[in-house]
């Protein structure tokens, strides 16, 4: 049965005793709102994210092994479909208006998908780094996501993103292992994707979050950036590979990596599609949505133009 | 041809079919009309190279050759084209989803019968196989035919759709041509019946299907080609192969 509270007070009092918001509720507007964009920005980027790899998926080198990434696609394909439909409970859009919006570049979606994979190895770094920061991420909101229909389909999402990783962290190990062609084409890699990943976490939370105060979010950004950091410095390093930060260093003291000052000059740029493949990725999904325009009429009204 | 080689091109052409079609189905993952087509195509894709896996698994043990991974990424992707024996329809590279849409209805219906055809294989791992693509396919036509269904009702959308047959259709007795030794392959039961018996019943289905005659369009197939299809490559081979072969081509040493 729906809900609804008296105040905000009330409201976020609910929220911080561990309650969860259930669609048909009558949440404060604000929330629904922030809920909304949390959960359309992510659906946005499996899809964007799907874009990415698809470019490579025909030259997978193997059969077998074109079958693992495709359904590793597939899988980021399908996380995008249920999160539209969750997003699209909360009546703020339809599917519809959510496609249209990201394919006229009117939404956003996360920034290394305005990046584009120009090598193979680009294809396993994003599995290997992008897929791991998505899933540290993804981990945080889930484990206190007040929003309970979001919280249902990450416990799905965060499994599915926990075998995408280890299929990178698995290639990314043949290639570590692999000939001087491969090894340096991982590195030219790790050089292009290295800091957008990181920026992917996105800068330091602002102390008035509203994401973290109504438990959207669970941890801060610095606070999960860098349990990345210290997760793949070390284990890019035990491969081989050089972490591409030149004010990298090893706090002693501390016991931990720092990756030293981020510039997050990148980062703005995406935000406002002025990645470095924003407008050819946002322009070919446009393209496409257009020329099948006609299969979606005919289907919806019988009456295909 | 002796009784295995006669076998091994039978399976070869059916494996090469299989990778292409299946190569062409997942390059919609992602620009399908909508998402459930996104999944619905690639997913189609994925169970037509499981299914060359398999095949060229078999061609691989007829060799007396372990079918590893890296054995059947040879076969797979390693031959000169004239070795490839993939007939044109699959070979055929379209970025218009009516056309991708019509092959794949017309490639399943011409499957469900090839697959019949060897489920009772004297080849014991074939008919296991083909027990299995068999439940698959049931599942590609129905989702065809639930397509089509609606888009031939829509006037605009079965005008894009009967332009497609009709781009498709030429290409449709390649998909039916034998193999060389198919007959050796039949003789010895390694399958039921002749590829070529396919074409009649494939057509008619086509007709019904579509409610048009396409027996006018069946010829127009470079008709030079004669007998020789499966064994002489279409233009779109060569590009769609080297596309194909981009990343191990890049270091024929790595291994991936």
């Amino acid at each position: 049965m729906a809900r609804s509270w008296a105040t905000m007070e009330d409201f976020e009092a609910f929220l911080d005793g561990g309650g969860l918001v259930e669609a048909d509720d009558a949440m404060p507007d604000a929330y629904r709102q922030a809920v909304f964009a949390f959960i359309e920005m992510h659906a946005n980027s499996e899809l964007m994210g799907a874009l990415t790899e698809r470019d490579w998926i025909p030259k997978t080198p193997g059969l077998r092994h074109k079958m693992a990434v495709l359904a590793k696609t597939q899988d980021e394909i399908g996380h995008g479909h249920l999160l539209y439909m969750v997003a699209a409970d909360l009546g703020v859009k339809t599917r519809t208006q959510m496609l249209e919006d990201l394919f006229a570049g009117r939404s956003r979606f996360h920034n290394v998908f305005h990046y584009r994979a120009v090598t193979w190895g680009d294809q396993v770094a994003i599995a290997f780094l992008v897929d791991a920061a998505a899933l540290i991420s993804q981990q945080a909101v889930f484990k206190n996501c007040s929003y309970g229909p979001y919280k249902r389909i990450l416990r799905r999402i965060i499994a599915e993103e926990g075998f995408h990783m280890r299929l990178g962290e698995d290639r990314m190990m043949r290639i570590a292992e692999g000939t001087a062609r491969q090894r340096q084409m991982f590195q030219e890699s790790l050089d292009r994707w290295f800091w957008p990943a990181l920026q992917l976490f996105g800068p330091d939370s602002k102390p008035d979050d509203m994401l973290l105060r109504w438990h959207i979010k669970s941890e801060r950004n610095e606070a999960l950036r860098d349990r990345w950091v210290q997760r793949f410095v070390p284990m890019l390093q035990g491969y081989g590979f050089t972490v591409p930060a030149p004010g990298l260093r090893w706090d002693d003291e501390a016991r931990r990596w720092d990756v030293g000052p981020i510039d997050w000059a990148p980062l703005r740029r995406t935000l406002a599609q002025g990645g470095p493949d924003s407008a050819r990725r946002i322009g070919e999904a446009a393209d496409n949505w257009r020329r099948t325009a006609w299969v979606r009429t005919a289907l919806s009204d019988g009456n295909g133009s | 041809m002796s009784e295995q080689g006669a076998i091994r091109e039978f399976l070869l052409a059916f494996a090469d079919d299989e990778h292409l079609m299946g190569q062409q189905h997942t390059e919609w993952i992602g620009v399908a009309p909508f998402l459930e087509e996104d999944l619905a195509f690639s997913s189609i894709g994925q169970d037509e190279l499981g299914h060359a896996a398999m095949l060229y698994e078999l061609v691989l043990e007829l060799d007396g050759i372990e079918p590893t991974d890296t054995a059947v990424d040879l076969l797979a992707f390693g031959r000169p084209s004239h070795a490839y024996r993939c007939c044109h329809l699959v070979e055929y590279v379209t970025e218009d989803w009516a056309e991708a849409l019509v092959r794949h209805w017309i490639y399943d219906a011409f499957e469900e019968k090839r697959w019949h055809l060897v489920a009772g294989s004297s080849v014991p791992k074939l008919a296991a196989i083909a027990g299995k693509a068999l439940q698959e396919e049931a599942f590609h036509r129905r989702h065809a035919d639930a397509l089509l269904d609606k888009l031939l009702e829509a006037p605009q959308a079965r005008k894009r759709i009967l332009d497609a047959l009709e781009a498709v259709a030429p290409m449709v007795p390649g998909l039916c041509e034998a193999a060389a030794g198919e007959a050796r392959a039949v003789a010895e039961g390694a399958t039921a019946g002749a590829t070529a018996d396919l074409l009649e019943p494939l057509v008619r289905a086509i007709d019904e299907r579509f409610g048009r005659s396409t027996a006018a369009g069946l010829t127009a197939d470079d008709p030079a080609d004669g007998q020789a299809r499966r064994t002489r490559r279409s233009g779109s081979f060569e590009p769609l192969m080297a596309r194909m072969r981009e990343v191990l081509d890049f270091d024929p040493e790595a291994v991936w």
